[in-house]
């Protein structure tokens, strides 16, 4: 396990170097790019002495590399991430956090109906590998996987809550409502093809698998091989490798699903903070997505190495 | 090796079963208390029974007999001297208030102040507070506190944009929102129930101006123990009291009972701030007002829908239009602004495009603002004059190129601008490109100069003429963003300033108008209006004109 550990470390140690250079990339593009907070929440009244007065009380007049410096001094000695200029009476953390919590139980809503149905599939096309079933199985999920989620979701609404008056057709009222059916639906459905393509072909490898030769030679019954002893295999490595790399798609879909939904989640809130220019909100907000990025992937990787001997040895992750 | 997979493949097997389960829960069990409304087609969903299977799930629908539920849009925050978004002021008008108030017709009234006195010159006003007058913690409100509040508008520690516009016709404010002093030397508090004004010029638009937010009145002992929060909780003199706000969910007004103007009729309001469609929320009962887009106003303004019953209409201040830029080609020639607006057919984009939702505007000044006529002031439809204007100008054979800009998303432009753009091609034979940008982009362009037409709307803040043709046409005005200078008009807006005859002040406005929309500066379009649906059960909602405090005196006996 020490080359583990060592790995780990390195891992970590990169963190706050990509922070940096990404928080001022972040910095930059916002703060060169047209128009500003100030300008923008000044309705119709536009008085361009007053706006330099306002400005120059907000630190916006400094050069941008100094506002940088103090906004790095700030957020590394206080942990204070600076003002949001649209909701000046909160913190940050307070304005996103909500957002982000509605968002993470939406995403992990999506990942479950991503599994539960991704996975059986995939071992079902495996198995029946070869038959009219595998393509059909496959093929049917592409269909879904192709469509825009921008397409799915009026569909959905049209069909789950104006015909069919089932869910209520947006909105958010707490997490165990009916109001979560339709962005879980919309948000899960594109993911499952590729997650039984996945599982179809880690099943496949498995069944060639001697354990699995075993099992049949024992005389268990094929139900029994395959639920006990080659989807147990094939569910781990799928999992691993899915959710990390999902959380930049699930974000993405995110933005669609909660701005035409009216679910006051971070992908609506990344979209009116750029719209509005609240740099330290956008600023935080991409932190935290490098962040948690930057995690899962080293997490996938952890769980990786420690199930396949291989790669441990090998020391540097090859991923 | 073997035992660690199977514990893992265990566990996400757990996993699974407890996703399996919420999704169950989620399916049979959500949405509590479900729908007072909808109940006639509810066959599908078990409402009995299940009503305890999650604590989470809160009640939305059962709302009590005093209570108006809308839905509404996350404020920015709640600091009347700095918040100059309509979202935020839909807030601040019921949670705060002033001296002076308006009503319903746009008169007005005595707030704060019970009454007031103007000297002969017509500069100097003074105040009586109503004694009965308190911030919503039961203390009194005296003339220092309008006084700081003020004061604390005009600081530029404060941050506002507004306040010179607001308060800056008071002698020596300009010294205070310039950093040059901090008392204004127009205001004296001569006792706790007394307020001396002294303004720098008569102008009879200067009670207008207090009656807009920035010239609310705060609690200085609440925003200096808590400066950067006190928003959150604020202590108003308002009807309303900021009793939740819920950010991105929910905001819950609650009726302040000792306001000076007695209590109000509505005890609570709840704007929901998410949510899909608001007509779907309203047809199943969980909201008592909708707004109506355009997609569905001709099926409810259809007699035979059962919604027809419940639809109101009426107008507001405020005004759709096209705006040159005269400082530049080919716009700085009056004769190209005049054939652009030759070449618009505005009825028929009205009838077409917007469904008659809006009426055509005939003038810069909209219905309801005092010195609006009747008379057509606008160019009618006349695509023969407009190319011959064309060919009198001096851009004749040799036009620029030509860019309008317009606030927007970028993927789509909205029909009315297509349809205005494709009338200047057929008429003029002149191709006008269309440059959207989001907000903020379009008006940095427009606060530079950088633009040669845009497309824009302007909202009354208060009933006067001043607040339309001497901010946006004045050559001195800072808001002057057509670059438009005209000696001759400038000379009648500094003689309307200060006119005190009503009459005669409102005529100066009156050829005011005229000469600018003859002169082509702005296109006018259409004049702005509300639809909506009100439930029956909802007595004495209406909609103003303008942004002001209305919840009041609305009365809900929900069967």
């Amino acid at each position: 396990m020490d080359g583990l550990a060592a790995y780990i470390v390195r891992r970590l140690l990169f963190l706050p170097v990509a922070l940096l250079v990404v928080s001022f990339a972040t910095f930059c593009i916002t703060r060169y790019g047209p128009g500003d907070p100030i300008s923008v929440y000044s309705g119709q009244y536009r008085d361009p002495e007053a706006f330099d007065r306002v400005r120059h009380k907000y630190g916006l007049d400094k050069p941008v590399v100094e506002q940088y410096g103090i906004w790095l001094k700030d957020a590394v000695l206080h942990g204070d991430l600076g003002p949001s200029f649209r909701y000046r009476d909160r913190t940050i953390p307070e304005i996103i956090g909500p957002k982000i919590w509605v968002s993470v139980r939406l995403g992990v809503y999506a990942f479950i109906l991503t599994f539960l149905i991704g996975i059986p599939a995939g071992i079902l096309a495996a198995v029946r590998q070869g038959t009219w079933l595998d393509p059909l199985v496959i093929g049917f999920f592409l269909i879904f996987q192709s469509i825009p989620i921008l397409v799915t979701l009026p569909l959905l609404v049209l069909g789950l809550s104006v015909k069919l008056d089932l869910v209520p057709p947006g909105g958010f009222d707490g997490i165990f409502t009916r109001s979560m059916i339709i962005p879980t639906i919309a948000l899960g459905l594109p993911g499952i093809a590729g997650v039984a393509r996945l599982a179809r072909a880690v099943t496949l490898g498995t069944l060639h698998e001697d354990f699995v030769r075993t099992a049949r030679a024992k005389g268990l019954d094929e139900g029994t091989v395959v639920v006990r002893h080659v989807a147990r295999n094939s569910v781990v490595p799928v999992m691993t490798t899915v959710i990390g790399l999902s959380i930049v798609g699930l974000l993405e879909g995110a933005l669609f699903t909660e701005t035409i939904l009216g679910i006051p989640g971070i992908g609506r809130f990344i979209f009116e903070s750029v719209n509005g220019r609240d740099y330290n909100v956008i600023l935080a907000i991409v932190l935290l997505m490098t962040v948690a990025f930057m995690l899962a992937n080293l997490v996938v990787d952890i769980v990786l190495a420690v199930l396949d001997p291989r790669l441990r040895t090998s020391g540097t992750g090859a991923r | 090796m073997n035992n660690r997979l199977v514990l893992a493949a265990g566990g996400v097997a757990a996993a699974l079963i407890i996703g399996l389960a919420v999704i169950l829960i989620l399916v049979i069990g959500g949405g509590g208390g479900s729908d007072n409304g909808g109940n006639a087609e509810s066959s599908g969903t078990p409402s009995s029974g299940k009503t305890s299977s999650s604590g989470s799930s809160q009640d939305n629908n059962s709302a009590s007999a005093g209570e108006l539920r809308v839905r509404g849009a996350d404020p920015l925050f709640l600091d009347p001297a700095v918040a100059e978004d309509a979202d935020s002021a839909v807030y601040i008008v019921e949670i705060f208030s002033g001296l002076v108030r308006l009503d319903h017709d746009l008169k007005v009234q005595p707030d704060l102040a019970q009454s007031w006195d103007t000297s002969p010159d017509g500069m100097t006003y003074t105040f009586h507070l109503n004694p009965k007058a308190t911030f919503q913690d039961g203390r009194l409100v005296t003339a220092g506190d309008v006084k700081y509040s003020w004061e604390r508008a005009l600081n530029p520690d404060t941050g506002s944009v507004t306040a010179e516009n607001f308060l800056g016709d008071i002698v020596g404010a300009k010294d205070v929102s310039r950093g040059r002093a901090t008392d204004v030397s127009g205001l004296k508090a001569l006792d706790d129930e007394t307020l001396q004004v002294t303004i720098d010029a008569p102008k009879a638009y200067f009670l207008y101006k207090l009656t807009y937010p920035t010239a609310f009145v705060v609690d200085q002992k609440q925003i200096e123990s808590n400066p950067r929060r006190w928003t959150l909780k604020p202590n108003g003199t308002g009807p309303y009291k900021l009793k939740e706000w819920k950010l991105g969910e929910r905001i819950v007004l609650q009726a302040y009972d000792n306001n000076v103007l007695g209590a109000p009729k509505l005890k609570q309001v709840t704007f929901e701030l998410s949510g899909g469609s608001s007509l779907v929320d309203y047809q199943d009962g969980n909201i008592d007002v909708t707004g109506v887009g355009l997609d569905d106003l001709e099926s409810v303004q259809d007699s035979s829908n059962k919604l027809n019953a419940e639809y109101q209409t009426s107008p507001r201040q405020s005004l759709d239009y096209i705006g040159f830029n005269t400082k530049t080609a080919p716009f700085d020639d009056p004769k190209v602004r005049q054939a652009f607006a030759l070449a618009v057919d505005r009825n028929k984009i009205a009838d077409v495009v917007l469904k008659d939702a809006v009426p055509v505007a005939n003038g810069i000044l909209m219905p309801g603002v005092p010195g609006y006529t009747q008379e057509d002031k606008t160019y009618p439809y006349d695509p023969e004059r407009a190319k011959q204007l064309l060919s009198e100008s001096k851009y004749a054979g040799n036009m620029p190129e030509i860019t309008l800009a317009e606030t927007g998303a970028g993927a789509t432009v909205g029909p009315t601008t297509e349809a205005i753009v494709q009338s200047w091609k057929q008429n003029l034979g002149v191709e006008v490109k269309i440059q959207q940008a989001d907000a903020a982009t379009f008006f940095q362009d427009i606060d530079q100069a950088r633009y040669q037409m845009f497309h824009l709307g302007w909202i009354m803040d208060y009933p006067d003429p001043e607040d339309v043709l001497d901010i946006l046409f004045h050559t001195g005005s800072r808001q002057n963003s057509t670059q438009y200078s005209n000696a001759d008009i400038d000379a009648k807006l500094d003689q309307a300033r200060t006119e005190q005859d009503t009459e005669k002040r409102l005529a100066i406005y009156q050829d005011v108008e005229r000469a600018l929309v003859q002169d082509a500066v702005w296109i006018p379009m259409f004049f702005d209006t509300t639809h909506a649906l009100v439930k029956p059960y909802v007595k004495g909602y209406d909609f103003p004109p303008i942004v002001i405090e209305h919840y009041r005196d609305v009365e809900v006996d929900r069967p």
